[in-house]
């Protein structure tokens, strides 16, 4: 990985923080890095689509970053889901040193960039095999607007490659 | 990247005796129950080949729950058949879907069957689906519907690999469809091609398949609904109606149909009535998200039914047909149905057509077009 680093003007805004106010400093994070997945978590609890459809979702979701030509190792990054809202976010690259989620979304960097970028619609890239999804399909098939909303969030950050 | 996916479909006259000439030895016919006692399982049996053996499940209900399927498995699993045809309307096809994925993968249980799963079927048998209605589409989509009776909830199960080798759409097994399933089941098909083409996973051969759809169900459907014995309308709209499933199949539902599951479960109204009723308050919803799309769909239907937009369209073609133009007059009580409102609110937010709908739509939106639905424009 080409290291992880924050670019930002500005103080920065505090993790987990409920909503960006339109004065605020505008950030930018390296994916995947542990500044974009604490931006991440702050954009997906101002995501009112978001709080709606996974008001009754529980459970947590590990994003899966499988290295390619473009990322040398693995990263990973662990979102604690509940009610709408994401109560802990942890980036590591060494998997054991996170939560077992129950649930795992992973695939190439190189293919999530293209999600990122929304080049791909998340859905149609499980369905065609650009990402795979663990965890059990029976739950999993009733909050697929909250996933969708899930993966829509990352398009909202502002992200450095 | 993306898929067109579809059976061998086998159309017209005599379109069932088709089945003479594949190799079936042992043939597990999945019937409706109010079906069993026609000559259907007999016109069926007569079309196997010469020497092949039989097995009529002919106890599947109406929109089946689960909890039919452990007793038509064991029936299956002891007949060991080598061919599955389902002859009967949705709910007998979809049940052979399941009955055929839970055959060849005893390890696998209903929920299994999901597009993110590798099934790996067709190790011992392969599966026909003749529909006896023109609506559902099951017979050419990889989707079954399972009701859940003490949830009062639909799973929406699917999985390529449960999409019928062969479709055989023959008119003369639909001649005789009493007009309640005419009306709904059309319906319903209406709501597929309308759905198919507005989803935001639409493609020019889902866009082919329900612009056809529509031209050929609008154009025809007066005709069945005045002479029911006509094979030639007949004939049009059960081609129309395997189309409107080639391509919702190929492009997914929407918000009528997250709508009309809840609605349906929730009151126990038939599918093609709840979603006929939904699909002009939905179009009036989504049109700002497509008008280009829904403009050209409206042009498709006949200058007799057309309206400045295409709810105003569809209101006319399905009033024509019969269709509730509310759920007050589907027969659901008020104090019932605001009772209801969060089940209903919960429910379609949980289904597969919130993803594809054109337009993005929170519980608020579902209340709304429920409350509006209720009483009507």
């Amino acid at each position: 990985m080409a290291g992880a680093r924050t670019a930002r003007v500005g103080p920065r805004a505090s993790p987990f923080m409920i909503g960006v106010r339109s004065d605020a400093p505008v950030e930018m994070a390296r994916f995947p890095s542990e500044e974009w997945t604490k931006l991440y978590a702050e954009k997906l609890n101002a995501n009112k689509s978001y709080e709606d459809a996974g008001k009754n979702w529980e459970g947590a979701i590990t994003f899966v970053v499988q290295k390619d030509s473009a990322l040398d190792k693995d990263a990973f990054i662990y979102l604690d889901l509940y009610h709408g809202k994401c109560r802990d976010a942890k980036f590591s690259l060494t998997e054991s040193d996170l939560p077992t989620p129950e649930y795992k979304y992973a695939g190439p960097y190189g293919n999530w960039r293209k999600l990122i970028n929304k080049e791909i619609d998340p859905i149609q890239g499980l369905l065609t095999g650009k990402f795979k999804l663990q965890g059990s399909m029976m739950k999993i098939m009733r909050f697929t607007k909250a996933a969708k909303e899930m993966v829509n969030t990352t398009a909202s950050v502002q992200t450095e490659f | 990247m993306w898929f067109f996916r579809s059976p061998q479909v086998v159309f017209g006259d005599e379109a069932l005796s088709y089945l003479s000439s594949l190799p079936i030895r042992r043939a597990a016919i999945i019937t409706d129950r109010y079906l069993l006692g026609t000559e259907l399982p007999e016109r069926v049996r007569g079309a196997l080949p010469e020497g092949a053996e039989s097995l009529a499940v002919g106890d599947v209900s109406a929109e089946p729950p689960l909890s039919e399927m452990t007793a038509h498995l064991e029936k299956v699993r002891g007949f060991s058949p080598d061919w599955f045809v389902a002859a009967g309307g949705g709910s007998s096809i979809d049940t052979a879907k399941i009955l055929f994925a839970l055959y060849e993968r005893p390890d696998l249980t209903v929920y299994d069957i999901t597009p993110l799963v590798q099934l790996g079927l067709r190790t011992k048998s392969r599966l026909i689906a003749v529909p006896t209605t023109s609506g559902t589409g099951s017979e050419c989509t990889w989707a079954a519907v399972l009701s859940e009776e003490n949830e009062k909830r639909k799973h929406e199960l699917a999985s390529p690999e449960i999409l019928p080798d062969y479709a055989i759409l023959d008119p003369s097994l639909v001649v005789s469809l009493p007009p309640e399933q005419t009306r709904n089941t059309a319906a319903d098909a209406v709501a597929h091609a309308v759905e198919a083409y507005g989803s935001t996973w639409h493609n020019p051969f889902s866009d082919a398949m329900a612009e056809k759809a529509l031209e050929l169900i609008s154009e025809n459907i007066e005709g069945v609904m005045r002479d029911p014995g006509g094979l030639g309308p007949r004939g049009q709209v059960h081609i129309g109606a395997s189309m409107a499933g080639l391509s919702f199949s190929n492009s997914q539902i929407g918000l009528v149909h997250a709508l009309g599951h809840s609605l349906g479960a929730t009151f126990k109204l038939p599918h093609g009535k709840a979603v006929g009723l939904l699909l002009p308050y939905v179009v009036d919803f989504n049109y700002d998200a497509c008008p280009e799309r829904y403009d050209r769909l409206n042009l498709l239907i006949p200058p007799k039914y057309r309206g400045r937009r295409l709810s105003d369209s569809l209101r006319s073609l399905l009033g024509m047909m019969g269709v509730a133009r509310s759920v007050r007059d589907a027969g659901v009580e008020e104090s019932a149905y605001a009772s209801s409102m969060d089940t209903l609110v919960t429910l379609a937010s949980e289904s597969t057509g919130m993803v594809t709908n054109p337009k993005d739509s929170g519980s608020e939106d579902l209340r709304n077009i429920f409350i509006k639905a209720f009483d009507g424009d």
